[in-house]
């Protein structure tokens, strides 16, 4: 049962909280541009922060859409480098207002190579206000570093609960310090995040870009529910074995008493003989099948729980997607009672049995 | 007031006994004789409220027990009668205190006392830690007594109490049962083919199983 009921609530909780995570990430974006390759790895990579971007698009073409009259606002983002595994995006200060993001300290850049640093990214490599650090070529540590140009940390960002706990904001420029020869015409961004002005443009606009230049019109919430789909009936697969494995539990239990009760039916008897009624005796065998059953799911939940935190605190130390904090589902409560229901009704059977024991017969044969 | 009125009882289609009439005054002591296979244990559980007769009343103070729902039977007997059955009827996994307080639980009492005052009585207070496994044929039956008297209970059953003992640990026995049944002020209503109890207690009624009655 505690296997069981572990599985389940690993599976319930990471399904629930991945689709939050998936969704608070995304600031109500329509479209994200960037180099045409699988627009799911773009949205991945560009508003979520995992896997590695499809290429870069030149800053002069992301420009041109910037200026398009279908078009509310656009943040253009540069990737490229990291400090300790946490991404270094060059953005602009509209980035920080589309995630609502307040400063525990300090300010915002205001010139090149100055950064911004998230709640986590602070939490854990202990960088602070005014400190300095160089950032490695690469999404992920190689230990290739820019060493003759440091970043100096002027803002910290309080917690959000959003991938922007874990990333390092800066200029545009800094990141094309680091990679390009500044030459105006040559330079480059990753992806260029997008909000249309009106919906409508969400069948028109992706379509003209995706027909007509060299770049993708990738839409988030399309590519990730497709994503959640292929994963869900992951999820669902593991469901059933959790229920598999919680109706083995169940008929443990059944067996358990049963065997219990033929082991104990002359004691159970002699209690009969002594002023214990057949309802005491029900009660009683039904009480110690509740119990196992109340502590065994309750340890399962627990242990979930427990699974869970790990998972939320690797998924921080391995930059991937925040899982976000755990507020009590109503899905687990519903579990818990539903598993306490059925163990009710599986230990009625030994209850009965108890119920219609003959004690004479079962002394004498005794 | 104990009160069998017409008892009968068939097994399998066969007549066990059948005619038993008995009416006893508080206080006063039965004995039921007669030779093996006659159906004394089977009255005894039919006195007890254990075994449902094929006909006939079992009334204690006006109460036919076989009047009352299931239920209420062994909540009955548990406050009102103390059995010492043949076998013991102990719980072997349990401690000596253990039976003393399960038997107390089933009828509501909490007073450790009256378990050490009945232990000392019986002679067990300095074993009542070890296992009903570990004690001696003659232990047992002082432990089975003394549970029996725990509610201090009115009517008192004893099943052949001393049939597996020899004279000396009989003798204690008997000498148990009767101290303790004036003690509680209980009627005794003992089962036995034993001529040796016979000697040792005054029993103001006689009912001889398996003889014209």
């Amino acid at each position: 049962m505690i296997v069981g009921i572990t599985i389940i609530t690993v599976s319930i909780l990471v399904n629930q909280i991945t689709k939050e995570t998936f969704s608070k990430n995304n600031p109500g974006l329509d479209a994200v541009v960037g180099a045409k390759g699988s627009p799911l790895q773009l949205v991945l990579s560009s508003i979520h922060h995992v896997d590695v971007p499809t290429g870069n698009i030149s800053y002069k073409n992301a420009q041109k859409i910037i200026r398009h009259p279908a078009i509310k606002s656009a943040i253009p983002i540069s990737l490229g480098d990291n400090f300790q595994n946490f991404r270094i995006v060059g953005t602009n200060k509209k980035f920080l207002k589309l995630y609502n993001a307040n400063l525990i300290s300090g300010t915002t850049w205001s010139k090149p190579m100055q950064a911004v640093i998230g709640y986590n990214v602070s939490k854990i490599t202990k960088l602070k206000l005014n400190k300095f650090f160089v950032g490695s070529h690469g999404l992920i540590d190689t230990g290739d570093i820019h060493a003759e140009q440091p970043y100096k940390v002027v803002g910290v960002l309080n917690k959000t609960g959003t991938i922007l706990d874990n990333l390092i904001l800066t200029s545009l420029e800094s990141v094309w310090s680091l990679h390009t020869d500044e030459n105006k015409n040559k330079l480059e961004i990753t992806s260029l995040l997008l909000k249309y002005k009106n919906k409508t443009s969400s069948f028109s606009f992706p379509r003209l870009i995706n027909k007509g230049t060299n770049m993708q019109a990738a839409s988030p919430s399309f590519e990730i529910s497709k994503l959640l789909k292929l994963t869900g009936n992951a999820h669902r697969i593991v469901d059933y074995l959790s229920v598999l494995i919680m109706l083995l539990s169940f008929l443990g239990i059944l067996f358990t008493l049963l065997n219990n009760i033929n082991e104990r039916k002359y004691d159970l008897a002699i209690l009969r003989t002594l002023g214990f009624s057949r309802w005491k005796l029900f009660s009683i065998i039904l009480s110690e099948g509740m119990i196992i059953s109340i502590v065994g799911s309750t340890i399962g939940l627990i242990f979930g729980y427990l699974v869970y935190e790990s998972m939320h605190y690797f998924s921080i130390v391995g930059r991937s997607i925040e899982l976000g904090q755990l507020n009590f589902l109503n899905d687990l409560f519903l579990i818990w009672i539903t598993v306490n229901i059925i163990a009710f009704i599986t230990c009625l059977v030994p209850c009965i049995k108890v119920y219609k024991q003959n004690i004479r017969t079962t002394l004498l044969n005794s | 007031m104990f009160i069998c009125d017409d008892i009968s009882f068939d097994i399998d289609g066969q007549n066990l006994f059948s005619n038993i009439n008995l009416n006893l005054k508080p206080q006063k002591d039965l004995l039921i004789t007669g030779p093996s296979g006659v159906g004394k244990t089977t009255l005894l559980s039919i006195l007890c409220g254990i075994q449902k007769p094929t006909t006939g009343k079992v009334t204690y103070n006006n109460i036919n027990i076989y009047d009352l729902a299931e239920n209420k039977v062994d909540d009955f007997r548990g406050k009102n009668l103390g059995v010492v059955f043949q076998n013991f009827n102990l719980i072997n996994s349990f401690t000596v205190k253990q039976n003393l307080e399960i038997a107390a639980s089933a009828i509501g009492t909490k007073n450790s006392n009256l378990f050490f005052d009945l232990l000392d009585r019986v002679g067990l207070a300095d074993k009542s830690h070890l296992k009903v496994s570990n004690l001696s044929i003659g232990e047992k039956q002082r432990l089975a007594v003394a549970r029996a008297f725990i509610g201090e209970p009115k009517w008192i059953f004893c099943d052949e109490p001393t049939s597996s003992l020899d004279d000396k640990n009989a003798n204690i026995i008997i000498n148990l049962i009767k101290e303790e049944s004036l003690r509680c002020k209980a009627s005794l209503i003992l089962i036995t083919h034993d001529n040796r109890i016979q000697s040792l207690i005054n029993f103001s009624k006689i009912l001889r199983l398996g003889e014209e009655l």
